[in-house]
């Protein structure tokens, strides 16, 4: 019994390792790209926040010659002044430049005349990648009549505070770890989407590809028992998606550290141990979409179709996933019963450095081995039909 | 000795088998002689222990499939209508995983599948994976595969489809070995002279039922043809003169 099964386990792993495709999906495309999309998404976010957070800003002017003070102020609130483009209308226009400050030669003159100095701010409000310029433009003007409003009170001997009958704190708390959350979120998806990688063509080629050659028929004159078969089958199954997703846990803890995320104080903490944790948890899923996929592929007349069905069927555990990524929920008991959800919230609670539930893990693990248990019986089921052979 | 004993069986409407009973002997050739959609494969199915019968049943040196069918398995090689190699595996992977899966192993196995590489002069391309064989090497390494658990009894299933003049040579010389060493060897084919060049046992089957059955000489007797061809023409009857 035990030499039969591991005899059906070795030989669907060697030969399914010298399948190009196979392979090519379990040690690469289905390891890999999590990570690397994980890395560039994660990269690209935090390297633009702090471009935004670093870099001065940069307002060309013209007519700076007009207002020696505004210019030194905007200056000792790092902004670079450039030269004006000749028609800053044209060039706002153009996209050319996001914003510019037109000083006009009356400004002086209003300006010690105490009246309100005329300026504009030449922008186009329809460009969503000027907004910040534009914002911080504003902002800085504003900042500089309410400095000189304040001085010019305080000469008149009243206080500049009966002005200002409102203050306004704006309290923005999207902090570059709140953004960095969804794509957070993004990571049990890549996991799970891994172990499903690597189930399945080994889930087709043991099922509808092992008919289509067929295979399949001598196969069930052998003195083997048809549990002992589809276990053998499942196992090499299992361990195929098992290597992907442990690949993948490994290749997110080494692009981890891709990711400037120190930069920003930011706490990814996706460690070695967290990764391992994160993998044990995950592993019953393994089983239970092998079970869930050659199930399918065993219904299924050829190839094709079953690649076909299995394309739908391995969109079905993500649709949980995804649902926690839109309309994120507190983690409760029930989500534990269902194969995938389980397994993201689990792996969301470990990265966010949450304390483990024994009680989650305990159910989650063993409600996913009992559905894979299931669907493994209703596989030997379907081998011990005559309909198996199509 | 394979003895089957008024087997049928239906697919939804159509009666492909319909109470056939006939004996396949020990050191005989048996040939299942019949039009296509005859019933042959269903039959060799059902003595395969892939398909159940309706009713009826079979025994295979004395063992019923149904009851004991992981002993009449160990008993019977089967060699089904395409070869149904692993193209990935080498024709000795492609042995030893029946071999194993039939209970075989460690120097029993491969002592016997050096025994079998040499039997069928399979020794040229035993290592090289199985997707580039010719059609006949198919057929051998299938055959090896079959027998790997050295069965008295051995089913093929039109063996000689597809194949040259020289690999059928081949092949019916590997048959006769075969019975010659004792087997019982039954195997179908709808080609006559195919059967008469081999077979000492003739069953002719059409419509799912024995028509025909004995030596060439008393089918010719039977059917009162001389010519063994308008013979089988004749006990297959006029729906199936095209095929014959």
């Amino acid at each position: 019994m035990m030499r039969k099964f591991l005899a059906v386990f070795l030989k669907e792993i060697v030969d399914n390792l010298r399948d190009r495709r196979t392979l090519l999906t379990v040690l690469v495309f289905g390891p890999l790209f999590g990570p690397f999309f994980y890395t560039i998404m994660m990269s690209t976010v935090i390297n633009k926040q702090i471009a935004d957070l670093d870099q001065p800003l940069k307002l060309p002017v013209a007519g700076a010659e007009y207002a020696p003070n505004l210019i030194e102020f905007l200056k000792q609130h790092d902004t670079m002044i450039a030269a004006a483009p000749a028609d800053p209308r044209q060039a706002v226009k153009d996209g050319n430049v996001d914003v510019v400050l037109v000083i006009p030669k009356d400004y002086a003159a209003a300006f010690s005349a105490g009246k309100p100095a005329p300026l504009q701010l030449v922008m186009d409000n329809s460009r969503e990648s000027a907004g910040k310029d534009i914002k911080r433009a504003r902002n800085l003007l504003e900042d500089y009549s309410l400095s000189v409003a304040s001085l010019r009170l305080l000469a008149r001997g009243m206080d500049p505070r009966t002005v200002v009958p409102l203050a306004v704190e704006e309290a923005d708390v999207s902090t570059p770890q709140s953004r960095a959350v969804l794509l957070l979120a993004m990571l049990p998806y890549f996991f799970l989407f891994a172990a499903i990688l690597g189930a399945f063509y080994l889930a087709i080629d043991t099922t509808a590809g092992e008919r289509e050659r067929g295979s399949l028929e001598p196969l069930l004159t052998t003195a083997v028992s048809r549990t002992t078969l589809v276990m053998g089958k499942l196992g090499a199954v299992t361990l195929f998606s098992a290597v992907s997703l442990a690949l993948d846990v490994v290749a997110m803890v080494w692009c981890q550290g891709l990711i400037p995320a120190a930069k920003l104080n930011i706490a990814l903490s996706f460690t070695p141990l967290t990764a391992l944790a994160a993998f044990l948890v995950s592993v019953p899923f393994c089983l239970f979409i092998a079970a869930l996929l050659s199930v399918v592929a065993s219904y299924t007349k050829s190839y094709k179709e079953a690649q076909t069905w299995l394309s739908f069927i391995m969109i079905l555990p993500m649709v949980p996933v995804l649902g926690m990524v839109l309309y994120p929920a507190e983690p409760a008991l029930w989500m534990m019963l269902v194969p995938s959800l389980s397994q993201d919230v689990l792996i969301t609670g470990l990265i966010k450095g949450e304390p483990l539930k024994g009680l989650f893990i305990s159910v989650s693990v063993l409600s996913t081995l009992l559905l894979g248990a299931g669907l493994a019986s209703l596989a030997v089921w379907l081998y011990r039909r005559e309909r198996i052979l199509g | 000795m394979i003895e089957i004993k008024d087997i049928s069986k239906r697919f939804g409407k159509v009666q492909a088998v319909d109470g056939v009973s006939f004996t396949a002997r020990d050191g005989h050739i048996t040939g299942l002689l019949g039009p296509n959609g005859a019933g042959k494969s269903t039959s060799l199915r059902i003595i395969s222990t892939v398909l159940k019968p309706d009713t009826g049943s079979v025994t295979v040196d004395g063992l019923d499939v149904q009851h004991d069918t992981n002993g009449a398995r160990l008993k019977l090689g089967v060699l089904p209508h395409n070869s149904g190699l692993y193209p990935r595996l080498s024709a000795r992977e492609n042995i030893r995983y029946y071999g194993e899966l039939n209970g075989l192993s460690g120097t029993d196995l491969k002592r016997r599948i050096d025994e079998l590489v040499e039997l069928l002069e399979i020794g040229d391309f035993a290592e090289r994976p199985a997707k580039g064989y010719s059609q006949g090497q198919r057929i051998k390494v299938a055959l090896a595969r079959a027998i790997v658990h050295g069965p008295r009894n051995v089913v093929l299933d039109e063996p000689t489809n597809g194949l040259d003049v020289m690999a059928t040579r081949a092949l019916r010389t590997l048959i006769r070995k075969l019975r010659d060493s004792g087997h019982c060897v039954l195997f179908s084919s709808h080609v006559m002279q195919e059967v008469a060049a081999l077979c000492d046992g003739i069953v002719i089957i059409a419509h799912g039922r024995i028509v025909a059955e004995g030596t060439p000489d008393e089918i010719r007797r039977q059917t009162g043809e001389q010519d063994l061809e308008e013979a089988f023409v004749k006990a297959v009857g006029p729906h199936s003169e095209a095929v014959a």
